[in-house]
């Protein structure tokens, strides 16, 4: 990276996250940005709060302290309990309206078809012309290879098909960002690389994105930046190739030596 | 046999005509009674699983007196009790005299109090059997909490209390004889007078259970196709890819 050169803006950015769930605390002081176009990938061993990090950001968890920013909203926390203002309320809706989420267990609307899912929020959230959302909605579906399942209930559907409805669901919204949730851990092993390959796309077109995995070939691979975490803090960052190649702390090392098998 | 068929029939002698007109107030005062009860069973519902602490017990209370007490009873108290403390009121504005309330008013608020108890422990279950992912999905949109409660949470939530609202309302039309005690001419009122004046109680009482049959018969096959119309899709009811 060239510091000379006109840096590419924030998209997303958090700032001395801390979270604790009643004693435990989970996470102990974070600090991540995402840039336009970055590919963040969140590595760590279960319970090293690497999901919970991820769900701060549109407050699915409210953080006790800190400063979360999406885009030009910025919501700072003073500590925990916090009682949100109306005019917070309405700005973490906002902060919300601007990334999509993808969730482990899929989450969609069993009531709805596949192509009621897509349309939902850019029909009833953003309030946008409905012969446009369902152009839309169509056209997302077909991204993620399911145009002809557009009529499908989601429970008619397979985990990995159900999965990218809900990746199109959450490009139909505009977000600046994409979050994933650990995608593919709830799917049987051979529906995972269906998954896989739409995430890689969003990669290539140069979607912000950041993924909470346990795919590590993937991560390595995908991704511009790698972060793994140990006990709630940052222990090793950087590119991919630094943390899953030859990072510095040697309990990543373990990390992502246990987790790929022997490195090459 | 001939004679039934006139007594029963639309004819100058027959009942027929007043046993369709109370056959319709049956139906009516079950639905007013239904919608009250819904209505009361929503708010209830809501108190309980997200409403402020205080509503929260008064939802609990109601349920639990509206069990503890016979159903007659509260029937007596919304039309007896009712007209004594509206006579009272009028009383105080120079009104003289009793002032009647009408039956079908008191009665369906009764049996719609009486069903809202109800409906409020099947609206929550159902409440409460939505996948909590599926409201998570939504928050994180940015959703407001009215689109999430009619996009989301009331769709979801009526198709799994479609069997117990339709049980409800079956309750609703067999308790709604009970109101025959204010004087309102429903089935049950009707075919008691018929059975009286041509001192036929058989003939007329087993054309009330007709009456009754029919009405809970027909709107449990409405029940059973939006019931059917409500699980398209669902996994409950895989038909086919």
């Amino acid at each position: 990276m060239n510091p000379t050169t006109v840096r590419t803006p924030t998209t997303v950015r958090l700032a001395n996250i801390h979270k604790s769930f009643g004693r435990q605390e989970v996470l102990r002081g974070i600090d991540l940005e995402a840039r336009d176009g970055d590919v963040i990938s969140i590595i760590g061993s279960s319970g090293s709060g690497k999901s919970t990090l991820l769900r701060c950001i549109p407050f699915l968890e409210i953080p006790d302290q800190g400063e979360v920013t999406v885009g030009d909203e910025t919501i700072v926390l003073t500590g925990a309990g916090h009682r949100f203002s109306r005019a917070e309320r309405q700005k973490i809706r906002r902060l919300r309206g601007q990334i999509g989420f993808v969730f482990q267990s899929f989450n969609l609307w069993p009531h709805m078809t596949a192509l009621q899912n897509v349309m939902e929020v850019p029909l009833h959230v953003q309030g946008r012309p409905r012969a446009e959302c369902r152009e839309e909605a169509e056209a997302m579906l077909a991204k993620v290879g399911l145009a002809d399942k557009r009529d499908a209930w989601p429970a008619h559907l397979s985990g990995g098909q159900q999965q990218r409805v809900a990746i199109a669901r959450a490009l139909a919204s505009r977000p600046r960002a994409l979050l994933f949730d650990e995608p593919t851990s709830a799917l049987d092993p051979e529906l995972v690389g269906e998954v896989l390959r739409v995430i890689r796309a969003l990669a290539e077109e140069g979607r912000t994105m950041l993924i909470v995995t346990h795919e590590m070939a993937f991560a390595r691979e995908v991704s511009s930046h790698a972060i793994y975490l140990h006990e709630g803090r940052i222990e090793e960052a950087g590119p991919p190739q630094q943390v899953f190649l030859d990072p510095v702390s040697e309990r990543c090392r373990r990390f992502v030596r246990g987790q790929a098998g022997p490195v090459d | 046999m001939g004679e039934a068929f006139t007594l029963l029939g639309f004819g100058p002698e027959g009942w027929g005509h007043a046993l369709l007109t109370a056959g319709l107030t049956t139906l009516a005062v079950s639905a007013c009674a239904f919608a009250c009860g819904l209505v009361l069973g929503t708010l209830c519902a809501w108190a309980k699983i997200a409403g402020p602490p205080v509503l929260r017990r008064a939802a609990d209370i109601y349920g639990v007196v509206l069990r503890g007490i016979p159903d007659l009873l509260v029937i007596y108290l919304f039309y007896f009790g009712g007209r004594q403390i509206v006579t009272a009121i009028a009383n105080q504005f120079g009104h003289t005299g009793p002032v009647e309330i009408s039956g079908f008013v008191a009665g369906s608020l009764a049996i719609g109090l009486i069903s809202g108890a109800a409906q409020a422990e099947v609206l929550r279950g159902a409440f409460h059997a939505i996948p909590p992912g599926t409201l998570e999905a939504a928050r994180v949109t940015g959703m407001r909490r009215w689109t999430m409660f009619r996009r989301i949470i009331a769709p979801q939530a009526l198709r799994t209390a479609l069997p117990g609202l339709g049980n409800q309302w079956q309750s609703v039309i067999k308790e709604s004889a009970l109101v025959s005690v204010t004087g309102l001419v429903e089935t049950l009122r009707a075919v008691s007078v018929a059975a009286n004046s041509t001192e036929l109680p058989f003939l007329f009482f087993l054309a009330g259970g007709a009456i009754y049959l029919a009405i809970t018969t027909v709107s449990g096959l409405v029940f059973r196709i939006a019931e059917w119309r409500a699980m398209r899709g669902q996994p409950a009811m895989r038909v086919g890819g």
